[in-house]
């Protein structure tokens, strides 16, 4: 479960990006987030995620605040969430296959298994038999399974994805939120954003919409 | 357990697969760093080898009473006879000037030299040492001693031994002041090494980051190609100074025996090769995680 507690985020400058937000997403819920750019989408799940602190109020995760949480710890909570980042963060110095085992490293994952696990990600999105190819040949929407395989790889219970489908024709957008509706199958938390909203409506679920920094209706 | 050896293992692996596959980077870099810590590992060596010399030789004082040319046999037997009985001394040795000319005819082993001088020019001496060691009393027995008629010059014999020893406490000073210095050095050239490295892998740090790496999981592979850094910059510097003192030891056992001295330059033992090893690499660990430290201190 996440919870927004009158979470207000401003960057040094006087800029506000986020203004006195309150809500709560269930475990197991999808839900999206629209606006357009500089609405404070991508600030939302940041602070979700715990990479950016609020300024004021308190960010939630399962019951405890990711803003008292010590430097120590904090790595121990991001092992339960997925991220696929909007400039995706692939490193092309590896092997697709690397790339998507880097989050099991870090957990300290047992070799064979860490193997079989790499490669039902990359199955699972629909990249099987890549595996031993360079991020940089793939295609832009591959690249975005690549970003996704990661985030899935560690089976966490929180995925939060930042325009996930920005710059993808509607039919690849569409194969897109598919893979994340099955991940919601399977009892994932899903916070998806996005700046098109015509994508959202075929789904019927909740939409938080954002402008400046605040919900609007 | 296992996983945090594994992990280990795969960092040491990898820094290796760094050093070889940037070979001349990785040379440059351990000559920087094994020249910077040779020097003060030549003068320690030097300062020791000397310090050695200084303890073979006794700092009992001696004093060494050298009569004028001109003084009369009378004169010099009447001396003897009040040092005998001086209760402030405690042996007696009496070289007159014929013998000590025969032991230096000796020790030139070639008489023809000598056989030029019309006089001996060698006076009789004395040579005595005193039951105090106490400098103050040292040189009042000297003084006392030169107001002697017939006596030409009193040494205290000591007195070069303990300059030695002078000697080897300023380089001993001198060491610890260049050892400290160029420690520092190596912290901060091993802390800038791994910056460039940190700034290769920086998009990798990132995204460890944001998906839940440790600051440990993070600084292990450059704690690793620190330590194996320090480890062979140590050995560099070994080698230098093994190379440097071979090369120098010949001259300087040549002068050596030019004063009738064996003398040669340590070269360094296993132990010093351990412990320079230890100590860069330690140096070198310093550095990495002041450069680890100040990345990571950017993300939250």
């Amino acid at each position: 479960m996440i919870q927004f507690q009158q979470v207000s985020k401003s960057y040094p400058g006087g800029f506000d990006a986020i203004k006195n937000l309150s809500f709560e997403i269930p475990s197991g819920e999808l839900v999206f987030l629209a606006g357009h750019s500089g609405a404070g989408k991508s600030t939302l799940l940041k602070l979700m995620a715990g990479i950016e602190k609020p300024t004021a109020g308190a960010v939630l995760l399962n019951g405890q605040n990711l803003a008292r949480m010590s430097r120590a710890s904090l790595p121990f909570v991001r092992r339960h969430i997925g991220l696929i980042f909007q400039d995706h963060k692939i490193l092309y110095d590896r092997s697709v296959f690397d790339n998507v085992r880097l989050p099991l490293d870090i957990i300290g994952f047992d070799h064979q298994e860490g193997r079989r696990r790499v490669l039902a990600a990359l199955d699972k999105v629909g990249l099987a038999g890549k595996e031993k190819l360079n991020p940089i040949s793939l295609s832009g929407g591959e690249q975005q399974r690549l970003c996704i395989a990661r985030a899935v790889v560690h089976r966490p219970s929180i995925l939060l994805a930042d325009e996930p489908t920005a710059n993808l024709d509607r039919d690849y957008a569409h194969d897109i939120l598919e893979l994340f509706k099955s991940f919601h199958q399977v009892g994932v938390t899903l916070v998806i954003s996005a700046h098109d909203e015509s994508l959202m409506a075929d789904y019927g679920r909740r939409i938080l919409r954002l402008k400046n920094g605040q919900f609007t209706a | 357990m296992t996983a945090w050896f594994r992990s280990h293992l795969q960092a040491f692996t990898r820094s290796i697969g760094a050093l070889v596959r940037q070979p001349i980077g990785s040379l440059l870099n351990l000559l920087v760093i094994g020249i910077t810590a040779a020097f003060p590992l030549a003068l320690w060596l030097i300062v020791n080898s000397v310090g050695q010399i200084s303890q073979h030789i006794s700092i009992e004082p001696q004093i060494s009473i050298f009569m004028a040319p001109s003084a009369e046999p009378a004169q010099v037997s009447a001396l003897q006879q009040q040092l005998k009985a001086d209760p402030r001394i405690a042996k007696l040795t009496f070289t007159p000037k014929d013998e000590a000319l025969k032991s230096l005819q000796g020790s030139f082993g070639n008489a023809d030299l000598l056989a030029g001088l019309v006089d001996n020019p060698l006076p009789d001496a004395f040579v005595l040492q005193p039951k105090s060691v106490d400098p103050a009393a040292l040189e009042a027995l000297q003084k006392e001693l030169s107001g002697h008629t017939g006596v030409e010059e009193v040494q205290l014999d000591a007195e070069w031994a303990r300059r030695l020893a002078r000697i080897t406490q300023l380089g001993a000073n001198v060491f610890e002041v260049v050892a400290g210095m160029l420690g520092a050095a190596l912290v901060l050239i091993t802390g800038n090494a791994i910056r460039m490295q940190i700034l290769t892998r920086k998009d990798e740090i990132e995204v460890a980051k944001l998906i839940g790496a440790t600051d440990a999981f993070i600084r292990r592979p450059f704690i690793h190609s620190a330590l194996l850094q320090g480890i062979l910059g140590g050995l560099v510097a070994t080698g230098i100074v093994w190379g440097v003192i071979g090369h120098l030891n010949p001259a300087i056992n040549a002068l050596a025996q030019s004063y009738g001295q064996q003398f040669a330059l340590q070269t360094p033992d296993l132990l010093t090769i351990a412990a320079v090893c230890g100590i860069v690499a330690t140096l070198c660990l310093l550095g990495a995680l002041l450069a680890v430290w100040r990345h990571l201190r950017q993300y939250r």
